[in-house]
């Protein structure tokens, strides 16, 4: 492997990292929203997050980016396979998201949340010092596992002619006929990375102990 | 039924008045225009079989539970109607709820904060108050039910009857105008129901304005001053512990001390 062949290792591990990324960021926040909505048992939008939820679920990664990159310029929207990875990518990780946020929330006593009511807490406040850090405790463990999923699902963004790791891997493989060693690396900076997130797991869980939150 | 409710008009020590409070939960009316006051001090024992009501009527109170109808006031301010008639907002109502303190009978403490934590969330969070002088007047209050020595300690290292004088610590904290007890004594095992029972006492000698929903038959009748009796929604005797314990007036009542084994 030369210096190029590295080189588009880096791009491929910054894509892979940069689309996960940027769909955890937009995923936990967005599903939390629709797992809320479903646990206040808001009729019509409840009912909808539902329907979204279980839609986006059955839809698997390639297909899901395939119908957004090929499907929006058919409505007049044209995007750059980056921009349409990312949308693909957080449309995914919210719907799993609020799932693992919802199942927080079922274990989550209301007696308590009415105490806090009881005790004049506005929304807000309940929301805040009360639900958040505990349903916050219980959904870290799936939230990153969610995470480490989205990693490995990211080389579906090559369908769209995107550089992710393993992507970079099987171009090296198939110019140099040693297709084993890329694919090693590969497999490498997957370790790594999602070594990083299980690391982010135990700081946030020893943070959270810590704290008493 | 009319001699019991509000028989005398509101005077300035009337903390709470209820006046012909309904609530329905589908076909089971479950509150049927309910009407009595309670001055500041007086402790008020709500009996009644399971079922009457008794746990919708505080619930009422404050406003977990929106009446059908009626009007509760606190200090003469009505509850869940802002004055121009509108219903309260959020923060409106919670501002009012802030000035009630809740006991409930499963505890329902924030099993993530220390007891000292849950002590001062409502202070810090609610009123707005000093951290700092919050932190100190939650140390007296906790020191008051007895448990200095466990604030630092989450809820779910503490026995039940510890728990609930977190509980009673919690709502204390609040300086509420008013307290109401849910069955506070009802999940626990009955070793450790004195030593609620002997805070609530203390709280009573010490003048606090308190409603107690309670199967505690002996303490209603030793720390009450007065016994509100109901049945089906109704409330169908409103008199002194003596002339409820020692000459009840309906039948009903009569029965239901009978049930109780009361003596």
């Amino acid at each position: 492997m030369n210096f190029y062949d590295y080189l588009s290792f880096v791009y491929g591990a910054l894509s892979t990292v940069g689309v996960s990324f940027v769909a955890i960021i937009v995923g936990i926040p967005l599903g939390l929203g629709l797992a809320l909505l479903r646990w206040a048992r808001i009729p019509v939008f409840g009912k909808c997050a539902y329907l979204y939820v279980s839609i986006v679920r059955s839809c698997p990664a390639v297909t899901l980016i395939m119908l957004i990159y090929f499907g929006l310029p058919q409505f007049g929207i044209s995007l750059n396979p980056f921009v349409a990875a990312l949308i693909s990518f957080s449309i995914t990780a919210t719907a799993f998201n609020c799932e693992i946020w919802r199942s927080s929330l079922l274990a989550f006593d209301r007696s308590q949340y009415e105490a806090a009511q009881a005790f004049g807490m506005t929304r807000w406040v309940r929301f805040r010092h009360v639900l958040l850090p505990q349903i916050w405790r219980s959904s870290i463990p799936g939230l990153i596992n969610e995470m480490t999923l989205l990693v490995k699902n990211s080389p579906a963004i090559s369908v769209i002619g995107l550089l992710d790791i393993t992507r970079a891997a099987q171009r090296i493989g198939a110019r140099t006929y040693e297709p084993i060693p890329p694919l090693l690396l590969g497999f490498a900076i997957y370790i790594i990375i999602v070594m990083l997130l299980i690391e982010l797991q135990k700081r946030l869980e020893t943070r959270i102990r810590s704290a008493g939150i | 039924m009319n001699a019991i409710a509000n028989p005398k008009p509101a005077t300035t020590d009337t903390v709470l008045r209820v006046q012909g409070i309904s609530k329905s939960f589908g076909d089971n009316h479950v509150l049927k225009d309910i009407s009595f006051d309670m001055q500041k001090g007086e402790v008020v024992s709500l009996l009644g079989p399971s079922g009457c009501g008794k746990s919708t009527l505080l619930r009422c109170i404050n406003w977990l539970e929106e009446p059908d109808a009626g009007h509760i006031r606190l200090n003469s301010e009505r509850m869940g109607y802002a004055g121009s008639g509108a219903k309260m907002n959020d923060t409106q109502l919670s501002q009012m709820r802030s000035r009630i303190g809740m006991v409930f009978q499963h505890f329902a403490l924030w099993p993530h904060m220390t007891v000292l934590e849950n002590v001062m969330a409502s202070p810090v969070h609610v009123q707005k108050r000093d951290r700092k002088e919050v932190e100190n007047e939650a140390r007296a209050v906790l020191k008051r039910v007895g448990l200095e020595d466990k604030m630092d300690m989450l809820p779910s290292r503490l026995s039940g009857g510890q728990k609930q004088r977190v509980g009673i610590a919690r709502a204390l904290a609040m300086k509420p105008e008013i307290l109401l007890f849910d069955e506070p004594t009802s999940a626990l095992d009955p070793m450790l129901v004195g030593e609620v029972l002997e805070v609530m006492r203390d709280l009573a000698a010490d003048g606090a304005t308190m409603v107690i929903v309670t199967h505690e038959m002996k303490f209603a009748r030793q720390v009450s001053s007065r016994i509100i009796f109901m049945d089906s929604g109704h409330i169908i005797e409103n008199r002194s512990p003596e002339d409820f314990f020692d000459h009840p007036q309906t039948d009903k009542a009569k029965t239901f001390l009978h049930s109780v084994q009361y003596k």
